[in-house]
């Protein structure tokens, strides 16, 4: 009895060594792997410092004009263009009911639009005058 | 049972008469020895279980720190106000060879200018077929140069790791920004000012962050550029400012230079014409001129001067750039930009207040910005009355740009002056201080607005920013007296006048008339239209909303300006 218990501790200490020892690796192993990634987070916040000064020259007022003239057929937003809110918006101009047709709707008469073309005429002759 | 046994052995031991017995000595020893392990294993017992419920032990653990080394600079970045790169520290490589362990120093070379062709083929060879360990080939190379030239797998090549100061924007903030010399300090601009906090260890990680915009400085540059190439100018500057709290968005000095290689710049590329550079501004000093007598009662807008002919004193003669010969209401001198009337207008003044109003705006003591290069306005030492009057409509006084732009900014703010920072700062409400009445400021943003929509100013007005501003034309002062072809045009803009945010200025020196501007080179005529432009191209940006003018607010004063 007494020589089955001594066996079964000593069996017992071997295995929790060989345990300990085993966790002890891996721990190791783990913190080898955080200074690794540590290290790699350092580089990689190097080389983002890199980037971020090519970003910045990359998109430089300069050059975002140069490729804006060269790929896109955009032009400088005009007063006229900018909407503060949204009720600025105009509402879309419904069609007019011809002989009680509800399915095809004709197009208003656009009275508005002339006094655009009017506004304008009178903005060039304001321009020469200046 | 041992206790059995030990009685036993007492009883034994009795008749020895108090001699014990070696073995009940040993048992005893033995015993205190069972104790002490008995002892122990209760406190391991303990801890265990101890362990076992407790938490603090794993939270310990899990919360091991992990230190990432920081990446270290010698230098802080600097951003603009949307924290946009506009100088940052890079580690560069710089590349060195060992010649003597060069087997084909011919081969080499050629295949090193291939990599880096601004260097000579043939110095390359010579320095390469040296008999030295150690000759620099390049400093300071590009990532992409570093590469290739690891690509070529020569053993004799080695690089040395350096910082470099990166300027991503280049030539543009060139003045603002200013250079470093080859060691990293700071040599002007306001890596020159804030040399010691840019380099300061331990603060190099958080950037220093100016109050410029870079997309409102391209945008200044750009417009300034074009004009000074149609106008054929000899310079150009350009200010934008934000007129509540003083920031500087955008400061454009032409000619630039580009910070990154400032070897061979000469002086003229590196003089900042918007602080260091000191003008007679012209007209836009009536502004001044107005304000004072509109703040001090001692006129208003009802009143009016005679205009028939020019002013005479002591040997000067006062006249009109756009004479109208005859009798001037307040807005109307104002808006036609008269000489005559401002001139009597300032002797009602004095010349006495009018220096000190004018030293209350700061237009007397040099401009307290965060730049070395600023220049001290100059003026008469001896106030005279021929003085106040010049004065009157910026002639014998001369300012730089950046103390007009403060001056007008308090005057359409509602009277707070403002010192003028290149810093984003969000406590600029302590330094203010109160330089005319409110209702005055409201007065002159009625005739900054009418001198553009009806006066002088009228190529400035970008429809829907309802812009005010006053024209300026000065003729430069050449060895004792004027030059009558070499001007220095300008105009001084504020928008939206309904609710000031910003003032834009622009000044060309020595511009020349062209087809355009039918021969024209005044600030009308030329420096307008750059601010017109700036205007149209930065409003969106900067947040400002176009709408319809309330023709009601000048309406008044409107009447009082007659046609001709």
């Amino acid at each position: 009895m007494r020589r089955l218990f001594t066996v079964i501790a000593a069996f017992c200490a071997l295995m929790a060594g060989a345990a300990l020892m085993q966790l002890k690796l891996a721990v190791q192993d783990q913190a080898d792997k955080v200074a690794a990634l540590a290290d790699q987070i350092h580089n990689d916040e190097e080389s983002l410092r890199i980037l971020e000064a090519e970003w910045a020259y990359l998109t430089s007022p300069h050059a975002l004009q140069e490729q804006s003239i060269e790929f896109l057929a955009l032009m400088p937003p005009t007063p006229k263009q900018v909407l503060g809110s949204a009720s600025d918006i105009p509402l879309r101009r419904s069609g007019e009911v011809v002989d009680g047709e509800h399915s095809v709707l004709l197009p208003t008469s656009q009275p508005q639009e002339k006094d655009a073309d009017e506004k304008k005429k009178d903005e060039k002759q304001k321009e020469k005058a200046l | 049972m041992s206790f059995a046994r030990a009685q036993s052995y007492q009883f034994d031991a009795d008749p020895m008469e108090g001699e014990r017995s070696p073995l009940a000595q040993a048992r005893a020893r033995l015993m205190v020895g069972v104790l002490l392990f008995l002892g122990a294993f209760v406190l391991m017992a303990i801890r265990t279980i101890d362990l076992g419920l407790s938490s603090p032990a794993v939270e310990r653990t899990a919360t091991r720190e992990i230190v990432v080394p920081p990446v270290t600079f010698a230098r802080s970045d600097i951003v603009d106000r949307n924290g946009e790169l506009l100088a940052v520290n890079l580690q560069t490589s710089s590349l060195y060879a060992n010649p003597r362990k060069i087997k084909d120093a011919k081969g080499l070379a050629q295949k090193l200018s291939v990599v880096l062709p601004d260097l000579s083929h043939a110095e390359l060879e010579q320095k390469l077929s040296s008999n030295r360990s150690f000759v620099w080939i390049k400093r300071k190379l590009t990532p992409r140069q570093k590469w290739q030239v690891n690509a070529i797998g020569e053993p004799a090549l080695s690089f040395q790791d350096e910082e470099d100061r990166l300027y991503p924007h280049g030539r543009l903030a060139a003045h603002a920004l200013g250079y470093v010399d080859v060691d990293g300090k700071g040599l002007a601009g306001v890596e020159h000012y804030f040399d010691d906090r840019l380099s300061e260890a331990g603060r190099t990680a958080k950037p220093l962050a100016l109050s410029l915009d870079i997309r409102v400085q391209y945008a200044l540059a750009d417009e300034l550029e074009a004009a000074m190439r149609a106008h054929q100018a000899v310079g150009a500057a350009g200010l934008v400012m934000d007129v509540n709290t003083g920031e500087v968005i955008a400061m454009v000095s032409m000619p630039d230079y580009d910070p990154n290689n400032v070897r061979g710049v000469g002086d003229e590329e590196k003089f900042n014409r918007v602080t260091k550079g000191v003008y007679e501004l012209g007209s836009t000093f009536k502004t001044f001129t107005f304000a004072n007598a509109l703040d001090d009662g001692i006129a208003t807008f009802d009143d009016g001067y005679d205009a028939t002919k020019p002013l005479r004193i002591s040997r000067f003669t006062i006249n009109d750039d756009h004479p109208k010969k005859r009798y001037l209401t307040l807005p109307e001198i104002f808006a036609f930009s008269s000489n005559i009337g401002t001139a009597q207008l300032a002797l009602d003044i004095g010349g006495e207040r009018q220096q000190e109003f004018l030293q209350s705006l700061g237009l007397l003591t040099p401009a307290s910005l965060e730049l070395t290069e600023v220049g001290a306005p100059m003026y008469p030492s001896t106030w005279r009355k021929v003085s106040t009057m010049t004065i009157s409509y910026g002639h014998g006084i001369a300012v730089s740009p950046v103390q007009l732009a403060t001056g007008i900014s308090s005057i359409v703010n509602g009277g707070q002056l403002n010192s003028p920072t290149l810093l984003k700062s969000n406590d600029h409400w302590q330094n203010t201080r109160q330089v005319i009445s409110p209702a005055t400021s409201r007065q002159m943003r009625q005739l900054l607005r009418l001198a553009v929509t009806k006066g002088t100013g009228g190529r400035s007005d970008a429809r829907g920013y309802r812009v005010g501003g006053k024209t300026g034309t000065a003729e430069k002062a050449v060895g004792g007296g004027y030059d009558r072809k070499a001007l220095i045009s300008s105009f001084m803009g504020v928008y939206p006048m309904d609710d000031p945010q910003y003032a834009v200025f622009a000044l060309l020196d020595e511009p020349k008339g062209t087809k355009e501007t039918f021969g024209f080179a005044s600030g009308g005529w030329v420096a307008a239209p750059v601010v017109k432009n700036v205007i149209l191209r930065t409003a969106p940006l900067l947040g400002v909303l176009p709408k319809e003018e309330d023709e009601g607010l000048y309406q008044r004063v409107a009447l009082m300006i007659e046609d001709d």
